[in-house]
């Protein structure tokens, strides 16, 4: 028993981290119609920055940890200023392929500038860790949980009480509309992807905790977030977090309890099949709704 | 009709190119083989990698500079080139200097391959890092010839003639460990193991097997994992459900820290056996260096046993020490202390004896090569390394272990418990398979 | 134009091999197979406009079954080459009731999936695929002509060593998958699918079977996916599981895009600008020496690649053939532009 509790705990907290990576997808999504497959690459940005932040320039972990936040929330509005809106009008595909560019090219500039070995992240948490229940409760791990709550309620704050959060929905209703009803779409652009900025780092952070590391190989946790917003419905920011949340607790579980005759490394495809298997029945999503189309 | 554009630029293209046709595509073009061949004035044979004129030979050496192995690739590659700097410094080998081509193909048996391809004929010995790639190789060695220091201490290599290994087998060190351990207990434990999916892991396998039938301990789990995997809740947990009390790892370093470290997230703390190459001393500090900031996983690596493989840096027992660290200080200062260093400028010792008496017996072709090393016998490695012994019979090159503890608390954090283990399960093992 | 150009482009093709040294002509080797591979994504992404990420997965499926009846089995180079293409084409067809049911980006995301899943098996499937530690694959050898390396054939005052004829054989079987697509494109099968990316629905109305539309696109592009994959493991002669990996396809979707989304000479166009830079970069003369810290040839190749991408999308979606439209425009020839618009289905999805 307690070895279910301790495999939940790493689920849950594992969850909440690609719960943070799935929403930074899905705000991008439903603004733009863009899956952003860069997202890999802003993880590991922000990963990194806040280690050399951390323990290259010896900044004090929390500053560094903001200033990072702010870095990458920068660095991704203006991405969309001065490369997304350069193409606004292309289809979607193009867009896509833009990001997957930019995606590669971060992260090999990232290995460029750092080198491939694994870095100390520099968070005051390291592997201290207590016990409760008989379960081992490492308080990176326990951080990462409280953050990620705390963002999405920020979140979800925003966007239901905010102007901005309405001109975002509106954004993403319809982009037209909105425009003509002179609302400053363009800034709306640059938020969503300042927020998939921000999001990205506290994802980063709490994936580079221990027993992990900042280290290249960060970004492709990102991939595997992809059944999380898929099952969740691309526009919904309610799904990816539940999708998100599903996802960690399942590849824990499946880590470990599936059986070796599955394979090594099984936990991470199992989302992906799952993905396939309940896209045959409900092709948009759980959540999601069969477009209308007009011809 | 569309007035068809001038088609005089396609006929010249097509007469010079049959110009160039006369001859012949790719390496059937060429002869850049580096050798300048045939004997001169009667002294010494020449072959690939050999210019007898200049009387300059070539090592190339397939490394991994980039990729998971990288934190133990450059340091070798440092060893090599120190090692030679300081020979060619002093003269060479009668005369002959010896220059270095260093690639690096990112321990993937993949590139390793392409790389070798490439360089094949340019060389007239090699440096080749890591079992997986080497194994890759192993083929076209065999069928060139080409005489192989690998930075491996896979047990296959006693078996091949063209290889020379430059220290105890994998095998044997995990068998030699696992003796040692299971007789400082009064029970029998069960211990598990966590290695590599490939041939790397499958050489520390072969220990444990040989250790788990001669000395009958139970089975505390066989877990793999892929070179460069970070991610192991899944290993640990069974290992810990196993009940192990003691787990074997045979891992990268940048996959050691994160299995230990899970195990520590997991509330998981059986005695930890590592195969030398899953050590390296940037899992303890950040640099490696004795007071720099200890890394989070440091506290969980305390007391674990590591298969090392070099005597310690500067060690004063070991004779050759002072010429290493002389040579290290004068040519490779960046470079921190390393037993990476240490093992590779061993191996490049080995590869001047071999050169040596080649050049005594007047063949530096293929066959000279590889005939020199066959008889080469004992060779002394001044206490930094074990000393080697080549026969024509193969065999492995050593087989006692040299056990040690980790311990933060002295430089190079290896603390030697045992200097020359050897067990009647090791004696057992063989070569491979 | 293109009556005069293709003859002499031919026998470019044709002697190429000759003036190149032999670093640059495994380079070129491994374009024109690379380009078959791509001729294939065209047809599916170009014609069809489907989104696939999933093309690795059928290049490994055919390398291996090369190399399982090539090495294993002993089978002639004209039974596994052939076959690889099928067992590729046979996953492609399985695939096809899925795409049926999907749209778009959720496509997309499918065939992302399939990558890691097809990788999945491929790492844990050693007894055929030999593992993470990779395995070794059988040269051709097609009756009297081996193309093992360090053999060499020679015609009369010609020698050509085994690079050259992997590039031959690839040439043949490049030109034949792009005389095939090339008709296929005119024939109704190809009108079909064009009316299937232009608007789905609106194909569907019209009495377009988009179903087996659909299924023929991705039979199409796995077969010649699964022929590519079969040369290519061959000419590498070893190759482990991370080959076959998301980078891969994501070079090939880069090489078409770059080329030109549904040209005929897209393909091979866009396939030597990507398969080609590495080597290209790898000899810069401002890049440190191998490993000796600082910017790698590696890096440095993904940077460009990923720049180029971006570049080329921002500023001409249309790929080279594009530019060379653009080109050809800007010099007063007003011939209509043959460079589809780039149209791929991505319907906008409803408020949930």
């Amino acid at each position: 028993m307690t070895e279910f509790l301790q495999l939940l705990f790493q689920g849950v907290s594992l969850g909440a981290t690609y719960a943070l990576v799935a929403l930074g997808f899905v705000v991008v999504y439903r603004a733009s119609g863009v899956i952003n497959f860069a997202q890999g690459a802003m993880l590991l940005a922000g990963a990194y920055t806040i280690s050399w932040l951390a323990t290259d320039i010896g900044v004090a972990f929390v500053p560094a940890v903001l200033a990072s936040v702010a870095l990458l929330a920068l660095a991704g509005a203006g991405f969309q200023a001065g490369v997304l809106r350069r193409v606004a009008g292309e289809p979607t595909f193009v867009l896509v392929m833009i990001t997957i560019g930019a995606g590669i090219a971060v992260t090999a500039l990232i290995e460029a500038l750092f080198g491939a070995d694994q870095r100390l992240l520099g968070d005051p948490w390291g592997s201290s860790s207590f016990h409760a229940a008989g379960v081992t409760i490492t308080w990176v791990k326990l951080w990462g949980i409280v953050v990620t709550v705390a963002a999405l309620a920020a979140y979800f704050a925003f966007d239901r009480y905010t102007r901005w959060g309405l001109a975002m929905q509106a954004t993403a209703e319809d982009e037209e509309a909105t425009l003509s009803l002179g609302v400053p779409v363009a800034r709306v652009h640059l938020i969503t992807w300042a927020l998939a900025g921000s999001l990205a780092t506290l994802g980063g952070l709490f994936l580079a905790g221990f027993p992990s590391s900042p280290q290249p190989t960060l970004g492709d946790a990102a991939l595997r977030a992809f059944p999380a917003i898929v099952l969740g419905g691309l526009r919904s920011p309610t799904g990816a977090v539940v999708g998100g949340l599903l996802i960690g607790v399942t590849e824990v579980m499946t880590s470990g309890y599936a059986p070796s005759s599955l394979g090594d490394n099984f936990y991470a495809v199992a989302p992906y099949i799952a993905m396939i298997l309940i896209l045959l029945v409900r092709p948009y999503g759980l959540f999601g709704r069969a477009p209308a189309e007009r011809l | 009709m569309r007035r068809s554009p001038s088609i005089a630029t396609p006929l010249a293209v097509i007469g010079a190119s049959l110009v160039i046709a006369a001859c012949g595509t790719g390496d059937s073009n060429s002869g850049d083989d580096g050798s300048s061949g045939g004997t001169s004035a009667g002294t010494v044979k020449g072959g690939p990698g050999v210019d007898v004129a200049a009387k300059t030979i070539r090592i190339g050496d397939i490394n991994a500079l980039t990729g998971p192995a990288s934190a133990l690739g450059k340091p070798v590659a440092a060893g090599h080139r120190a090692f030679f700097k300081a020979l060619n410094a002093s003269g060479g080998i009668d005369g002959w200097k010896v220059r270095l081509t260093i690639k690096d193909s990112g321990y993937q048996p993949q590139q390793h391959v392409q790389i070798y391809n490439a360089i094949r004929n340019k060389v007239a010995l090699l440096d080749s890092f890591g079992s997986p790639p080497t194994k890759a190789i192993q083929a076209l060695l065999d069928r060139d010839k080409l005489v192989t220091t690998p930075a491996s201490f896979d047990s296959i290599w006693g078996a091949d003639p063209v290889i020379a290994p430059v220290g105890t087998p994998y095998s044997y060190d995990i068998a030699n460990a696992l003796d040692y351990y299971t007789k400082q207990g009064k029970d029998k434990p069960k211990i598990g193991i966590v290695y590599q999916n490939d041939e790397y892991g499958q050489d520390g396998l072969r220990g444990y097997k040989a250790a788990k039938d001669k000395l009958g301990f139970a089975d505390g789990g066989r877990q793999t994992f892929k070179a460069g995997d970070t991610e192991f809740t899944a290993q640990i947990q069974k290992l810990k459900t196993a009940g192990a009390k003691a787990v074997v790892v045979v891992a990268l370093p940048s996959s050691t820290g994160p299995i230990v470290g899970t195990a520590a997230a997991l509330g998981f703390k059986p005695q930890w056996i590592l195969q030398g190459p899953a050590f390296l001393e940037q899992l303890i500090t950040k640099d490696g260096s004795l007071n720099a900031k200890p890394t989070p996983v440091a506290a969980a690596l305390k007391g674990a046993l590591v298969t090392s493989f070099s005597a310690p840096w500067g060690d004063p027992g070991a004779p050759g020490m002072k010429e290493l660290v002389a040579a290290h200080d004068k040519y490779e200062p960046g470079q921190p202390p390393s037993i990476y260093f240490a093992l590779a400028y061993a191996s490049s010792k080995v590869q001047a004896a071999i050169l040596r008496k080649a050049i005594g017996d007047g063949d530096l072709s293929r066959e000279g090569i590889l005939k020199a090393k066959q008889n080469l016998g004992e060779v002394d490695l001044g206490g930094v390394s074990p000393s080697v012994t080549y026969t024509p019979d193969g065999g492995p090159p050593s087989t006692k272990s040299l056990i040690t503890r980790i311990d933060p608390s002295v430089d190079g954090f290896l603390k030697p418990v045992e200097e020359s283990y050897g067990s009647d399960v090791a004696d057992g093992l063989g070569t491979g398979g | 134009m293109r009556r005069v150009a293709l003859p002499a482009l031919v026998v470019f093709a044709v002697l190429l091999p000759f003036g190149l040294s032999a670093a640059q002509l495994t380079t070129a080797t491994f374009v024109v197979i690379a380009a078959i591979g791509a001729t294939g994504l065209n047809v599916l992404t170009g014609y069809a406009g489907q989104i696939s990420l999933g093309h690795a997965a059928f290049v490994g499926v055919g390398a291996y079954t090369g190399a399982v009846l090539g090495s294993d089995h002993g089978l002639s180079a004209f039974v596994w080459i052939p076959a690889a293409g099928v067992a590729a084409a046979l996953l492609g067809a399985l695939l096809g009731p899925i795409a049926l049911r999907l749209r778009g980006l959720y496509l997309a995301i499918v065939t992302l999936g399939l990558v890691f899943i097809a990788q999945h098996v491929f790492f844990n499937a050693g007894g055929l695929t030999g593992g993470p530690q990779g395995r070794a694959f059988p040269a051709v050898q097609l009756g009297a002509f081996d193309f093992s390396p360090g053999k060499v054939l020679e015609l009369g005052a010609v020698t050509i060593d085994s690079s050259g004829l992997y590039y031959f054989l690839a040439l043949i079987l490049f030109a034949a998958a792009t005389a095939f697509t090339w008709n296929l494109r005119r024939s109704r099968a190809g009108r079909a699918m064009v009316a299937l990316r232009e608007r789905e629905a609106a194909a569907a109305v019209m009495g377009v079977d988009v179903g087996r539309v659909k299924v023929t696109a991705f039979v199409v592009s796995s077969f010649l996916a699964g022929i590519s994959g079969a040369l290519y493991g061959s000419y590498l002669s070893f190759a482990q599981p991370d080959q076959w990996s998301l980078l891969m396809s994501i070079q090939f979707i880069a090489a078409v895009i770059v080329g030109g989304l549904g040209t005929t000479a897209g393909p091979l166009l866009g396939c030597a600008v990507v398969f080609a830079l590495p080597s290209l970069l790898k000899d810069l003369p401002f890049l440190p020496a191998e490993g000796s810290g600082g910017l790698s040839a590696g890096d440095l190749t993904s940077i460009t690649y990923g720049l180029l991408i971006v570049a080329f999308l921002t500023l001409e979606p249309r790929g080279l053939v594009g530019i060379a439209d653009r080109v050809r425009r800007s010099r007063g020839n007003d011939t209509p532009s043959k460079t589809p618009k780039l149209t791929v289905t991505t319907p906008k999805e409803a408020h949930p």
